[in-house]
């Protein structure tokens, strides 16, 4: 696992220079903003007054024309960058023959500024300009999305950076990697062929040579076990990502890895990388073969710094890391977490030079974990079928589980106990309904885990019990009441859910009482990683550090519980939802309302 | 006193928002959604070893939303027997609801029998259980009860094995059994007719999978018997070829 290190040196540039020399590059552009450390000359826009201009423009992206939603002419947005404590000014105009809005991602703001129609302002009608203002309490890295229909799988998102008040961004150069997925089809197509044809873009199923590969390797009994378990459940061990390479061409800043998207350095020079994942459904493996990143900052809130070689990117997070480049160029490399594709930049010192790209690695299957057992290996869960036909499958998985469940049991050895880990999940007793394929019966912690496919990497992982805040936070207050919402699914139908009841079927909020202090348990029904995105507050994941890390966006594993600290400080309605679009869209949402 | 309630005044109106629905103008966040879809499951050319070669097809066309739905579903053959009219063995128009993760209840009324001018149909209501077992077997059991109180138990059931991620064999098998007996369309209690397929399906599309296969069918019971009394056989077999698609 990943060490916790003491705070790299800064590099003050500065407190060497002469106030003539200071005052001699006071007029040059600061390093974000020149196109020195850009191979592409994106649009940095570092006023008084943003002006966005919302738009549809064909644009090359890879080797074809797509037509994608610009903002200022560009895919993604250009880069926002404000200041701790000025207020921010925004006026989004839309030139699109339909609604469209921004919300921005991870900013702490009043409701009516949040930018989610039909939760916090009715949109942003067509030809109209809608003025965004509030004041800039935070710093560090955000990014800022469309939250209309699927308006972001079309390109509709930028990056929104904060510097902080002191301007010191603790390194000597900065880069900001925006990840996205981008699909020449329509969105709305996409939707219909995942609700209509169960598994469409999955070309990495399991197949008959599969069980026999098996049947050699490890004889007919396991295999049949595993066989039986996954066929009783009716589901895949291979159902990593909904939609993948198949449709996807993944993007680093809005370019592929042939046209690779080049960061420029200096030798010598200390670089923090600014890494947000925009994508619509996508999570990405971040890594720079030959480089040891330092993350200093976890969805824009600095953490306690931690080395890694390699870190998971869930989509709408983001991560901040500082490295030390030598001379030579390096690859900055994003594979989807399904292993059906990934994009390639490079960080260079030189424009035109490349590294070498890492081959692709191949996609895992879910293990025992995915289903739900606890680790007393009481494995009992349940599934579905026709009504009154549960299945108990306490006997069949001992059996094929004991050995990775010795595994598990010596990596919780040393553990302390989590809150979460003494809290009794509950589900709902007619099972979530249908809507709901599976219940996890006995839930686990699993944020000491890098997740699928990472298990078994030869270097050093980011995990989720690496974070530790960088400070405390304002509010200490132990919590005073506890909500527990479940993440549920049904692929078959593709429906996505809180509690099993899509958010179509729910008339009412969740409710928070203004001013409480509260922790929210979220229990992972389901056999997918969903990135669950509270707008207005933040969540402190309880993950038993101290000062905990805080964070816009929690990635919740298959049949993983997590517990997280809510202040419930800032009234009004807030969208809080599954951040995979497809999912959201499909139901996978709620209002919580702070009164 | 006057002060306490002008604090509560200003407190409530300066929170507007925390305490105010959703105006009634403003579209949902996330809007419902229908869809409809068509699928011929199969769409073949049989040459049968005895019979004469025929056209046909089976197909389901629904339109609704995650719970309630409406189901279309029909199934015939035309024989290229210039004489022959074509055989409607079902077509049925029911509502479906999901009543579990894998399974969906349907209800509805149906038609079957020879689309010609001198023959009469047999209508009848249907009650269906349509779903996923536990290891994907597809499988649709159907209930039907004609106008004259005549039951009828239909039951299918296909399974996918992949052989690669585009490239399927797919067993299937249908099996007829009749709950009671049929004066009016001469239909015997017991199981009546199995029919077993085995087709090899290539995908070029998701939506368009060209296939080619075998199918035995084999008439049971009393209905065997009969047929056997009048001199004919009870069983054939034959090749197909044809298509599975879908939009």
């Amino acid at each position: 696992m990943s060490k916790v290190i003491n705070p790299p040196r800064r590099k003050f540039i500065k407190s060497a220079m002469t106030v003539a020399s200071a005052m001699a590059l006071a007029k040059v552009a600061p390093t974000w903003a020149v196109p020195q450390g850009r191979k592409f000359r994106d649009q940095v826009i570092h006023d008084d007054t943003v002006n966005l201009k919302i738009a549809r423009t064909p644009l090359t992206i890879g080797n074809k024309v797509g037509n994608p939603i610009t903002i200022n002419g560009q895919m993604p947005g250009p880069l926002i960058r404000f200041k701790e404590g000025q207020r921010a000014k925004i006026n989004v105009r839309n030139t699109l023959d339909v609604d469209t809005s921004i919300h921005w991602h991870g900013i702490i703001l009043p409701t009516n500024m949040d930018g989610v129609p039909g939760v916090s302002y009715e949109g942003i009608k067509p030809s109209r300009t809608f003025h965004y203002e509030y004041d800039v309490q935070q710093s560090g890295s955000y990014w800022y999305h469309s939250h209309s229909g699927f308006q972001e799988q079309l390109g509709h998102l930028g990056p929104l950076i904060i510097e902080p008040k002191d301007g010191d961004i603790g390194a000597d150069r900065e880069h900001t990697i925006i990840l996205t997925d981008w699909t020449f089809s329509d969105p709305a197509e996409v939707f219909r062929n995942l609700k209509v044809a169960e598994g469409y873009y999955n070309y990495q199923k399991r197949t008959i040579w599969d069980t026999i590969k098996d049947i050699r390797k490890q004889g007919w009994d396991k295999t049949l076990n595993q066989r039986e378990m996954w066929g009783q459940m009716r589901m895949s061990p291979r159902d990593i990502a909904d939609v993948t390479g198949s449709t996807y061409t993944y993007l680093m800043n809005g370019r592929d890895s042939a046209m690779n998207w080049s960061g420029l350095f200096k030798p010598g020079e200390s670089v923090r990388l600014r890494i947000i994942n925009g994508s619509s459904m996508s999570y990405f493996d971040f890594r720079i073969p030959g480089l040891e990143m330092t993350v200093v900052a976890a969805d824009g809130q600095p953490i306690k710094p931690v080395n890694v070689d390699e870190f998971r990117i869930a989509v709408a997070e983001n991560y901040d890391v500082i490295v030390h480049p030598k001379n030579q160029p390096y690859t900055l490399f994003a594979e989807s977490m399904d292993r059906s594709g990934f994009v390639r930049g490079t960080l260079t010192p030189e424009l035109g030079l490349e590294a070498a790209v890492p081959e692709q690695r191949q996609i895992s299957e879910r293990g025992m974990a995915a289903m739900g057992m606890s680790h007393d290996m009481n494995m009992d869960m349940e599934m579905d079928g026709m009504s009154g036909m549960k299945h108990d499958m306490k006997g069949d998985m001992k059996h094929s589980m004991h050995h990775s469940m010795d595994n598990m049991t010596s990596m919780k050895h040393d553990k302390a106990v989590l809150p979460v880990e003494k809290i009794k999940i509950e589900h709902d007793e007619d099972g979530h309904g249908p809507g709901a394929a599976m219940l996890a019966k006995n839930p686990t912690s699993r944020l000491d885990e890098p997740g699928i496919g990472l298990e078994d990497a030869d270097h050093r992982v980011l995990v989720y019990k690496d974070l530790v805040g960088a400070h405390p936070w304002p509010d200490e207050r132990e919590p005073e009441r506890q909500i527990e919402l479940h993440l549920t699914g049904n692929m078959e139908r593709y429906m996505w859910s809180f509690d099993g009841k899509e958010y179509q079927e729910v008339d009412g909020f969740v409710e928070f009482n203004y001013g409480e202090r509260l922790r929210l348990v979220l229990v992972n029904d389901s056999m997918m990683d969903h990135p669950i995105h509270l707008h207005g507050m933040w969540m402190e994941l309880e993950n038993g550090h101290y000062p905990r890390p805080r964070k816009h966006t929690i990635s919740v594993k298959p049949s993983e519980k997590v517990s997280l600290l809510i202040s419930a400080d800032a009234p009004g309605r807030w969208a809080f939802h599954c951040h995979l679009l497809y999912h959201m869209e499909a139901g996978m949402f709620r209002v919580v309302r702070v009164s | 006193m006057k002060k306490l309630l002008t604090a509560i005044a200003v407190s409530v109106l300066a929170t507007p928002l925390a305490y105010a629905d959703t105006p009634d103008d403003w579209s949902r966040p996330v809007p419902e959604h229908y869809f409809a879809k068509v699928l011929f499951d199969r769409l073949e050319w049989a040459a049968p070893d005895q019979a004469e070669q025929q056209a046909v097809w089976d197909m389901q066309a629904w339109y609704g939303n995650d719970y309630n739905r409406i189901v279309f579903r029909s199934e015939g053959g035309k024989s290229t027997e210039s004489s022959a009219a074509t055989e409607l063995e079902r077509a049925e128009v029911m509502y479906d609801r999901i009543i579990s993760p894998f399974w969906s209840a349907r209800i509805g009324v149906g038609t079957r029998g020879e689309l010609s001018s001198d023959s009469e149909m047999e209508n009848y209501a249907v009650l269906a259980l349509n779903g996923l077992a536990p290891y994907w077997f597809e499988m649709d059991h159907s209930l039907l009860i004609n106008d004259e109180g005549d039951a009828q138990l239909i039951s299918e059931v296909e399974y996918d094995v992949m052989l690669s991620q585009i490239d399927y064999l797919q067993p299937r098998v249908e099996l007829t059994t009749n709950i009671t007996d049929s004066e009016k369309y001469d239909r015997h209690g017991g199981l009546s007719h199995l029919r077993v397929g085995l087709r090899y399906r290539h995908e070029f599309a998701r939506e368009f999978a060209p296939y080619i296969g075998v199918y035995w069918d084999k008439s049971l019971g009393q209905t065997a018997n009969q047929l056997q009394q009048q001199g004919q056989g009870t069983s054939d077999w034959g090749f197909v070829i044809g298509a599975r698609l879908w939009f």
